[in-house]
């Protein structure tokens, strides 16, 4: 075999592999889509099977419909994963910035202090952060919602291994023209990062999309429910009604579909350069 | 100067004479926080409107409905606020499962049954109508916490026409379901294998179970009366016969050591499945007419025990908010939501059991008993299950429950006998709550 057929073939088994990979990955997206056709004999028959009788079923979605106010709940998501996903790139890409750029005093302990912060279980902080969010009178608003996302220690990680890639010959070219920091940043610093601060700014979109406990626990009004909570309003109790809840589900999936059918070259890109970790 | 003044005091007193009319003018508004999910919540929204434009309407009543997730959800909700001291933001009346029973009792901002019986003469009489096997279950320590509304117990469904085509009853004990699993056919028509029963025991079976012969797992009444600090089912060997009997079941092949799941009943993969009685409805539509299901009571663990299984579901409690007319209307509230019609009506539309001992007379309920007679069982078995039987509150649930699935399991798997199965549940469960009651000095 040839050095040449020896490529070819280690590269087909490498695709077979990477198709397999992303087959079980995708799987339960599209058993989770597929199953919301289903009605709820279908579900429960024996053999199972992958796909439903007929795409015309639409009960489920109906019920959902009629069940959950699914217009008003997927505002509230929207807004509270805007707000929290931007507001945390925002402050991300300062200390990130500031991290690389510049040399301060205690630069190398604050870095582990706040790399320190990943070590803490969300649920730990669950009590000492509803107590404050419930001191500033934030219960019920968007910001309530958001304000525990608006720091997140792994997406500065990722920014800062990012900014440390750019060329410190740039930021020096940049200078000598009489660019400033903040100048240098937004015009030639945050424009070759780009695929990355797409990625971080969609898994974390999607993080805050799918958060649950804590939007329940600072709302007690309905009109400010997310729609993870609305999903919830669908499950019973004693029993499992997976049927209606998959066509909760596959609705709630849309945004992220969306999100991903936009910018799924960024992430591509970023993925690609080895940018991100996980 | 004179008239100046009494001009204004004139202005004053009419401006306080409106905003008097104002205040007796609005309602009392009170915030209900529920886990009703699916039909049931939809039910529930429908009994606020109507309490809201009726009762409510009569009585300057209104009451804010918020839905919290499901009762873990909902109780990890009241905890966050009792442990932060956010008391002013919990709601005047809650529904909660027993997870919630041992925090809201030791809250301090609670508002018992039993006070608003003392408070409230036409709400004393009203409560008189529950179940007292319901109403039980929501007593700790002696207070009576909440009232019952989504009640249920244990039931055993099964595949009728499998039975039926080997000339079999349904089994009332242990020993029936070893004869009928070898009555059965060792496989279904479609080739696979045919479990005549599955399931692992845990904390609320085991309750059952125990109960049955007229033992608790833990001290103190199962953990209803005060704190359990041991176990209680050793020296009266009420576990060792459990374990006997249990182990025959599945040394004779009429057991399998696993989780039963609703699919596989449905699906004629499992002949005895045994689940909550409010499932009657969603398994019928689940079988969609693939066989007949028949449904009779919990099985027993010999001839010599009781027939029964505990209640479970969820209550309705009350806060203190230190406001006498938002405590009238919380329990204006509870009685309509534990009214028979209110009752019948949730019944049909879920499966649950009414709390309401004179629900069963409304017409609603007549019908559905007409339409599926197999919701009688889960009725009269409560009717007989012994009232001292109680489901089990211990501090460390979690880990409770799962050491008995694996002691249990591991008896079955590993082949130990069933008393040295005791001695080894007797360490870890009696050790578990040892450590709970040191660390919780």
């Amino acid at each position: 075999m040839t050095r040449k057929q020896k490529k070819r073939l280690s590269d087909a088994l490498l695709s077979l592999l990477a198709l397999c990979l992303g087959l079980a990955i995708i799987f339960p997206v599209l058993y989770g889509i597929l199953g919301a056709f289903k009605s709820e004999a279908e579900f429960a028959a024996y053999p199972p099977t992958l796909f439903p009788q007929s795409f015309g079923y639409t009960e489920n979605f109906e019920t959902v419909w009629r069940q959950v106010p699914v217009l008003r709940f997927f505002f509230n998501s929207f807004v509270v994963a805007l707000l929290g996903t931007g507001v945390r790139l925002v402050f991300a890409i300062l200390a990130a910035y500031a991290f690389v750029f510049f040399e301060f005093k205690g630069k190398r302990f604050l870095f582990f202090l706040i790399l320190g912060t990943m070590m803490l279980p969300a649920d730990t902080l669950l009590i000492t952060n509803y107590q404050t969010v419930a001191q500033l009178g934030l219960m019920d608003s968007y910001l309530g919602m958001a304000i525990t996302s608006f720091v997140g220690a792994s997406q500065m990680f990722m920014l800062r291994q990012n900014f440390k890639s750019a060329p410190l010959a740039l930021k020096e070219a940049a200078h000598l023209d009489g660019c400033g920091d903040l100048h240098f940043m937004l015009s030639i610093l945050l424009p070759i990062s780009k695929p990355v601060l797409v990625t971080l700014f969609v898994q974390g979109f999607v993080t805050m999309w799918n958060a649950y406990l804590w939007p329940l626990l600072v709302t007690n009004q309905n009109d400010m429910r997310t729609i993870q909570v609305g999903i919830t309003m669908l499950t019973t109790l004693e029993d499992t009604n997976y049927h209606v809840v998959l066509a909760g589900v596959a609705i709630s999936l849309i945004p992220a579909f969306i999100l991903f059918f936009f910018l799924r070259r960024n992430i591509t890109r970023a993925m690609a350069a080895g940018a991100l970790v996980g | 100067m004179k008239r100046k003044l009494t001009a204004l005091m004139l202005t004053l007193v009419m401006i306080l004479s409106l905003c008097a009319c104002t205040a007796s003018a609005e309602n009392t508004k009170i915030t209900f926080w529920h886990s009703m999910s699916d039909n049931a919540g939809v039910l529930m929204e429908s009994y606020i409107q109507q309490f809201n434009a009726t009762v409510g309407k009569e009585k300057g009543i209104e009451v804010e409905l918020v839905f919290q997730g499901s009762y873990a959800d909902a109780t990890t909700k009241m905890n966050s606020m009792l442990n932060t001291n956010q008391t002013d933001t919990l709601p005047d009346v809650m529904q909660l499962d027993a997870t919630g029973k041992v925090s809201y009792h030791a809250s301090g901002v609670a508002y018992t049954i039993d006070q608003a019986r003392a408070d409230d003469a036409a709400f004393d009489t009203g409560v008189g109508a529950l179940l007292n096997a319901a109403m039980g279950n929501w007593n700790f320590a002696g207070t009576q916490l909440g009232l019952p509304f989504a009640t249920s117990t244990t039931i055993l469904f099964y595949n009728k026409t499998l039975l039926d085509s080997v000339n079999m009853q349904a089994p009332e004990t242990f020993a029936d379901i070893i004869s009928l699993a070898a009555a059965l056919p060792k496989t279904t028509e479609a080739g696979t294998e045919l479990i005549p029963y599955a399931a692992i025991p845990n904390t609320p079976t085991l309750a059952n179970w125990l109960g049955q012969l007229d033992s608790y797992v833990v001290n103190h009444k199962n953990g209803s009366e005060a704190s359990a600090t041991e176990l209680a089912c050793i020296d009266n060997g009420a576990l060792a016969t459990f374990l006997t009997e249990w182990k025959r079941m599945y040394d004779e092949g009429a057991l399998k050591n696993t989780a039963a799941s609703s699919d596989a009943f449905v699906t004629g993969q499992l002949a005895l499945y045994t689940s909550s009685s409010s499932n009657v409805t969603s398994l019928l539509n689940k079988i969609n007419g693939g066989f007949e299901m028949g449904v009779a009571f919990y099985p027993k663990v010999n001839e010599e025990a009781s027939f029964g299984a505990s209640v479970s579901g969820s209550c309705l409690v009350m806060f203190d908010k230190q406001d006498d007319a938002k405590k009238a209307a919380a329990r204006e509230l509870l009685l309509y939501l534990t009214s028979a019609p209110i009752q019948a009506d949730f019944a049909v539309g879920t499966g649950y059991i009414p709390a309401n001992e004179n629900a069963v007379n409304e017409a609603v309920y007549q019908q559905l008993l007409q339409e599926y007679p197999q919701y009688k069982v889960g009725m009269e078995q409560l009717a007989v299950t012994p009232a001292a039987m109680r489901s089990v509150t211990v501090g460390p649930s979690t880990d409770f429950y799962y050491a008995i699935q694996n002691c249990v399991s591991d008896m079955l798997e590993y082949g130990d006998d069933a008393e040295t199965t005791v001695d080894i549940m007797a360490d870890e469960l009696g050790g578990l709550l040892y450590q709970y009651a040191q660390a919780n000095q």
